[in-house]
């Protein structure tokens, strides 16, 4: 009873978390007045402040809002379908896999890095590849075992990835902005193609959250349901692939919010997917958008008190360094849940 | 597995058991490696820009003089010694892990060894920390040290090795994430050799870094020889050998610091050379099935030489003139085979490795 008051409060309460990251990452530079902000929303786009909020800045807040929620759905119902509190986009092989397929199809000129549409794809495809690579491994095993083929297979894709990176450096520019993740630099027109793709896999997972559910309880529980379990699993897999593409085409591998995200969700707002959706989407929203303006607040100090020449903290970075320190949170909290969910598979 | 130990170390007993199950001769294996490692040395010294054709080397060493002299002897001889060296010390630590944790998976990449050894040297390169040269490889090994505890920490080492697996992989790639975070904040003029020195490379190896590498080397050798009984004993299963008088926990302790050891001697001057480590001793065990870790030290030793010298002449030649970092062809190549080799040998070696790992 206490849960069914609770799951909505809490989406909201995220909800409204997120939008205020938002609008935190939107200021976070500290050179435009607050004002400016609802002049914008209410349709004002003359004025050079206007303009840069306009074309810039709305585009980078929304881009982590997106990203966030991609990342944090897709880790959720990863975890439940393969039954595993540590498979995560990055931790599957999907993630790694989006950015080689990406990377790849730019070096070999099958699209460029304008287009939204072509990048979208090619993650698309990177990322279904690594994911069934880890699975072709790993599907003779126990789910235990799963993450540590997922982590090899990571591994093996980075590692071409880098290779790529270092073949043309200069094409890439900054190698780290693929292999951690930034969602700098975005615009209106990169999200056009990706930001519909994520809303609608988004809308999709919901719809199907209750099937989610019965999954993760378990095969024999499913089939006593009526559900395909096979069948259902495949789809689930398929929807957090493509919103993980969705993410990686935007802002390229934004690390651990897919792995700790969906803890969080789980403690928030419960083991209901119907609820725990929603809360991952928010959680994972003003997560990403939270630490990209700690990442511009850290670049900004960068430049200014050490020296110019410094580099940008990409967005991943800063997702990184909390999501690492999570991580050991979740693994203390969770390791006996763990254990007991290994067991029971 | 512990019964072809304990049958041990009779000759005839041991060439038997190699004839009828089909496996190398011992003479052909080793002079077949030897000549794979004539033939990659040779590669290693004479390819690249300029090309001096190998018949020419003795006399460009001897002739002490002009470019190709300074090529060869500056920049081409201390790489390659350095690959060997290097390769087989981050063998050897692969073995040894695997071993002391029965774990086919346990290797020093995955249980944050490697990793904290990096991010140490990241720091410092980064940040400019005021560490003399010499020093690195000691700090190095502090960050080996504490990466390898704290994801065992996390693991909770005395709760079971199965989980030793699962979170202290997903511990170590949070301190690698670490460590591309700290690389994030290298100003724009270091960056690009950072970052290949941080995926490993041997780029610009000089006599320097063979003297920096050989004391640490020559410091692990008699540690592992020392190390040998102890592992023979842990293979016998964790009650056998706390009966013949190992204390297990401190046993798997110490050989987990001696791997360490020789992973922070080998990142110190040349980065991670991530990979050997789980590709060298599979190899090795497979080349000599019967034979126990003794048996399989001088393999490992050998092949994980072979595999870096080869993935260093890929990193030099394949995309000439561009250099590709070392350390991502040790990954693709190290866990591209070693992922075939597995899943080959899949069926009884996790089942295996999962009833030793309790």
């Amino acid at each position: 009873m206490r849960r069914r008051v609770r799951g909505p409060v809490v989406a909201a309460a995220l909800a409204a978390a997120a939008a205020l990251c938002a609008l935190a990452n939107v200021l976070a530079y500290g050179d435009i007045p607050a004002g400016v902000v609802a002049d914008v929303l209410a349709g004002e786009r003359s004025g050079q402040q206007a303009q840069i909020m306009w074309t810039l800045r709305f585009p980078q807040a929304a881009t982590a809002l997106l990203v966030g929620a991609a990342l944090g759905v897709a880790g959720l119902v990863l975890q439940l379908v393969l039954r595993n509190p540590l498979a995560a986009p990055e931790l599957t092989g999907v993630n790694p896999g989006a950015v080689l397929g990406l990377l790849l199809a730019l070096v070999l000129g099958l699209t460029d890095a304008a287009s939204a549409a072509g990048a979208l794809t090619a993650a698309l495809v990177g990322g279904l590849a690594g994911g069934a690579l880890t699975w072709l491994l790993a599907r003779e095993h126990d789910s235990a075992q799963l993450v540590v083929y997922g982590l090899l297979c990571s591994a093996l894709l980075t590692g071409l990835t880098t290779m790529l990176l270092a073949y043309q450096p200069s094409r890439f520019g900054n190698a780290l902005r693929w292999l951690v993740g930034s969602v700098e630099g975005r615009t209106w027109d990169h999200l056009a193609v990706a930001g519909p793709w994520i809303a609608v896999a988004l809308g999709c997972v919901w719809l199907g959250s209750a099937a989610l559910g019965v999954l993760g309880a378990g095969d024999d529980h499913a089939a006593a349901l009526g559900l395909p379990a096979a069948r259902a699993r495949g789809v689930a897999l398929a929807g957090a692939v493509a919103l993980a593409a969705g993410a990686v085409a935007l802002a390229g591998a934004v690390a651990f919010v897919g792995l700790v995200v969906p803890h969080l969700a789980r403690a928030a707002a419960g083991s209901d997917p119907r609820f725990g959706v929603p809360a991952a989407a928010a959680l994972g929203a003003a997560a990403v958008t939270g630490a990209d303006a700690l990442a511009q607040l850290g670049s900004r100090w960068l430049a200014a008190e050490v020296d110019g020449q410094r580099l940008g903290l990409p967005t991943g970075v800063v997702t990184a360094v909390l999501g690492a320190a999570a991580l050991v949170l979740v693994v203390r909290r969770g390791g006996r849940g763990a254990a007991m969910e290994r067991t029971a598979t | 597995m512990s019964g072809r130990t304990l049958t041990g170390r009779a000759d005839e007993a041991v060439a038997g058991a190699a004839r009828s199950r089909g496996e190398v001769p011992t003479l052909l294996a080793a002079g077949g490696m030897f000549a794979l490692l004539l033939g990659l040395g040779a590669v290693a010294l004479s390819l690249g820009e300029p090309v001096i054709g190998v018949h020419r080397l003795p006399a460009v060493l001897a002739e002490g003089d002009g470019l190709a002299y300074v090529v060869l002897w500056e920049l081409r001889l201390p790489r390659l010694i350095v690959a060997v060296l290097a390769g087989a010390a981050v063998a050897v630590a692969g073995l040894l892990m695997q071993e002391a944790l029965r774990n086919p998976l346990a290797v020093p990449e995955l249980l944050g060894v490697s990793g904290g050894a990096s991010l140490v040297m990241a720091m410092i390169v980064v940040w400019g920390l005021p560490v003399p040269l010499g020093l690195h490889p000691a700090a190095a090994l502090g960050g080996a040290l504490a990466g390898g505890a704290v994801c065992l920490a996390a693991a909770r080492l005395g709760r079971g090795a199965e989980s030793v697996l699962l979170i202290g992989a997903a511990a170590s790639t949070a301190v690698q994430a670490l460590t591309l975070a700290v690389l994030s904040t290298a100003s724009r003029l270091q960056y690009d050799s950072l970052f290949r020195y941080l995926v490993g490379s041997l780029t610009r190896m000089t006599w320097e870094h063979v003297a920096q590498l050989l004391p640490w080397t020559l410091l692990a050798v008699p540690l592992t020889l020392l190390a040998m009984p102890v592992l023979g004993l842990l293979r016998l299963g964790d009650d056998a050998a706390a009966s013949l008088g190992v204390r297990v926990g401190w046993a798997r302790l110490g050989l987990i610091a001696l791997a360490a050891l020789l992973v922070a001697g080998v990142v110190g001057p040349c980065g991670p050379i991530a990979w050997v480590g789980f590709l060298a001793p599979l190899l090795a065990r497979r080349l000599r099935p019967s034979a126990d870790a003794r048996g399989w030290l001088p393999w490992t030793a050998l092949i994980g030489a072979l595999v870096t010298l080869g993935a260093d002449q890929a990193a030099r030649l394949v995309f000439a003139p561009v250099e590709t970092p070392l350390g991502a062809w040790t990954a693709v190549v190290g866990i591209g085979t070693g992922l075939v080799l597995l899943r080959r040998s899949a069926r009884p070696a996790p089942a295996a490795a999962e009833e030793v790992a309790r």
